[in-house]
């Protein structure tokens, strides 16, 4: 696997201490942050369709790289599950996990044994299970022994070329709906019926940024470490793929991008929230474990737990410190509750 | 929550029932109170996929509504401290009738009615006494005022009925507030809510307060299980870094039981649960958090935490199809099971803190 590259390398402009409006943070992040990463989806799983068509053997070191930078490219945007994301199910479709009914191994399966002719083409195959699209599937399709195994080569090799074809379908839906539409609508906020000021859109933002640390806290981290006395190393996300840890820090260094186009820099809020982000991420790279085995030892329980807690920090001070900074209002029933 | 369904089962072993009334309207399943852009108010019926069926014009903010068993009449509150209540008859938008709170008294928001559907009772405030009263209204004699039973405490909030019985619920809050002090609790230092069931008639049954160390958790609504079960949802009035549990649940004759998540997901809730609600199955019961932008679901049977859904300004929760159904403060109508799906959207639109389930 290749090391891991900020791919947002656009200048993340020091915001100088000049207070900003509202509308600019959310054009900002709109432009710098949420553009780039869908049309990168977009790039990234155009390649890996394309491959497909050419090479569908799981085995295939090129084909891997290429669900791998896909993948990673996902990762960067999982946060923004709103708008675009929220509508027909895009959401599921390209990211169905937590698993916890083993509904993807078993579609799947149904599928291959069936010789389910929704393979044949991306109308029909819009309209299979979620659990059998996106990239949890592809992992399945392309590490699960089971799944390597189960029905014939041709069959499953047009499989990973209806997903890989699916998902690339999802995210060029993904990307023209951010770029002719929602992103004016969050960047115009205040003239149109979906966003009803600045004030609203950046909280939207804010509920991405939140979404992210949280997964990342309840789901990405705390299913592997489930208790100290029952750790559930075999719940870690990806980890067929060797994964795991990877998208903790994709996440992480995705929403400490995101944060350091909103935070302001007076009274030292963005500071903060760069040094948190910095020692979540140090803490990651220096797990030596990719897929979190460790937490069934007391000593990887503790390094593990250690940065889901300094994640934890992170999506404290955004509620103790960004949010109020950027004087982001309660909503209809927060402010006002009974 | 009254069942107009689990009624409508009962009654028509033993009388004949009319049709339900509700089905012109093209049978809600929902009622919701919202605020619209222009700043008016009106009460919503919703379809199971949150399809807007009606609206009809309130005079003020909304809070709850209390649906009559069998008559398309629902009865919807002024948030507290308000003074009126309208009846209005779903079907043409008329209103039937209007409750006027009885001289130095307000209503708490909430109300529900008897078995029959002949008496509406409903939470108020006795503001010379700041002790805590039921009103009891004839519904069948175009809601004239009966009189009033204590509550059993200060701050009655939501109340409920016992399914297939009139053993009335009462969420008694434990806040002692006054119109001319607005919305300030007055009795911090003596509070002591507490979940009180009644008869008709106003005798205790039984009455179930916290730990003297939960004294600050204002116990405010209630959602009831077909086999009786309550479940109760709190809001903390205490120090911040205090994150005492939000939702319990009891059965009569037995110890509430505190549910809560591990530590810090709870601790996101801000100390406040809007909502609570049992999944349509009864398995599941959720609570919701406008503040803290989630929903927790907890495991009913074993008390489990099973997961939180991200949702901006979430409160009104009502069961669904998949499990619950939530709304938000942005028009959204959003299923939850083991995902989280946005059914509708309706811009222009603030729900407001509660769902009522029809069904």
């Amino acid at each position: 696997m290749r090391p891991l590259i900020l791919s947002f390398c656009l200048a993340v402009l020091p915001l100088s201490g000049t207070a900003q409006s509202q509308p600019e943070v959310v054009a900002r992040v709109v432009d710098q942050h949420v553009l780039p990463g869908f049309a990168a989806l977009e790039s990234e799983t155009a390649v890996l369709a394309d491959l497909a068509i050419r090479d569908c053997n799981p085995f295939s070191s090129a084909l891997r790289r290429a669900y791998g930078t896909a993948f990673d490219a996902w990762i960067r945007v999982s946060h923004l599950a709103f708008g675009p994301l929220e509508d027909e199910n895009r959401l599921f479709a390209l990211s169905f996990w937590p698993d916890e009914r083993g509904m993807t191994p078993r579609s799947l399966e149904r599928l291959i044994l069936a010789n389910d002719f929704a393979v044949e083409s991306q109308q029909e195959f819009a309209t299979v299970s979620v659990a059998a699209r996106g990239f949890y599937a592809l992992e399945f399709l392309l590490y699960d022994q089971r799944i390597i195994s189960t029905g014939s080569d041709e069959y499953r090799c047009a499989l990973v070329q209806a997903v890989t074809r699916d998902i690339h379908q999802t995210a060029q839906e993904l990307d023209l709906a951010w770029r002719t539409g929602f992103a004016d609508l969050m960047r115009n906020a205040g003239d149109n019926d979906r966003f009803h000021s600045a004030d609203e859109a950046l909280r939207t933002l804010l509920g991405g940024l939140n979404h992210g640390l949280e997964y990342t806290i309840d789901l990405r981290l705390g299913r592997p470490l489930g208790t100290f006395e029952a750790p559930r190393p075999l719940t870690a996300e990806a980890r067929r793929s060797g994964r795991s840890l990877r998208h903790v820090l994709l996440a992480l260094q995705s929403l400490d991008q995101m944060t350091a186009l909103m935070a302001p820099d007076k009274d030292g809020v963005a500071e903060r929230l760069a040094a948190l982000f910095a020692s979540a991420i140090t803490r990651a790279q220096l797990l030596d474990d990719p897929v979190f085995v460790s937490v069934t030892e007391p000593e990887g329980h503790l390094r593990i737990e250690d940065l889901q807690r300094r994640v934890s920090d992170i999506h404290d001070a955004v509620q103790a410190d960004l949010i109020p900074a950027l004087g982001v209002g309660a909503g209809f029933n927060a402010l006002d509750g009974d | 929550m009254p069942s107009r369904r689990a009624f409508l089962a009962g009654a028509a072993a033993t009388l004949a029932v009319p049709t339900s009334g509700w089905a012109a309207l093209g049978d809600p399943a929902y009622l919701a109170a919202a605020r619209r852009d222009d700043g008016t108010h009106a009460l919503h019926g919703l379809s199971a996929e949150g399809q807007i069926l009606f609206a009809r014009p309130l005079p003020g903010r909304g809070h709850a509504a209390a649906a009559h068993p069998t008559r398309p009449e629902a009865v919807a509150f002024a948030r507290r401290p308000g003074v009126f209540a309208v009846v209005l008859n779903c079907a043409d938008g008329h209103a039937e009738a209007t409750l006027e709170a009885a001289p130095g008294r307000h209503f708490y928001g909430h109300g529900v009615f008897s078995r029959d559907g002949a008496t509406l009772f409903t939470t108020e405030n006795d503001l010379d006494t700041l002790q805590g009263r039921i009103g009891i209204w004839d519904a069948s004699a175009g809601y004239a005022r009966v009189g009033d039973i204590a509550s059993g405490g200060i701050g009655p909030h939501d109340i409920a009925r016992l399914p297939d019985s009139d053993v009335l619920v009462v969420a008694n809050g434990g806040i002692a507030t006054h119109p001319d002090s607005g919305r300030e609790p007055l009795n911090l230092a003596t509070m002591r809510p507490n979940l009180a069931y009644l008869t008709a008639e106003g005798g205790v049954i039984e009455t179930q307060e916290l730990d003297a160390a939960l004294r600050l958790n204002s116990i405010r609504h209630l959602a009831l299980r077909a086999d009786g079960l309550v479940a109760a949802a709190m809001q903390w009035q205490g120090a911040d870094d205090a994150a005492p549990p939000l939702v319990l649940t009891h059965r009569r004759g037995e110890a509430p039981r505190l549910l809560s998540a591990p530590d810090a997901v709870h601790r996101r809730m801000r100390n406040y649960a809007g909502s609570v609600g049992f999944s349509r199955d009864g398995t599941r019961l959720a609570i919701t958090s406008p503040r803290g932008a989630q929903t927790q679901v907890f495991d009913t049977a074993e008390g489990r935490f099973l997961r939180t859904s991200r949702l901006p300004d979430v409160c009104g929760l009502a069961p669904g199809a998949e499990g619950f159904l939530v709304t938000n403060g942005q028009g959204v109508v959003a299923q939850l099971g083991d995902r989280q799906t946005v059914l509708t959207r309706h811009p222009g639109l603030s729900w407001d803190n509660h769902l009522i389930a029809l069904g």
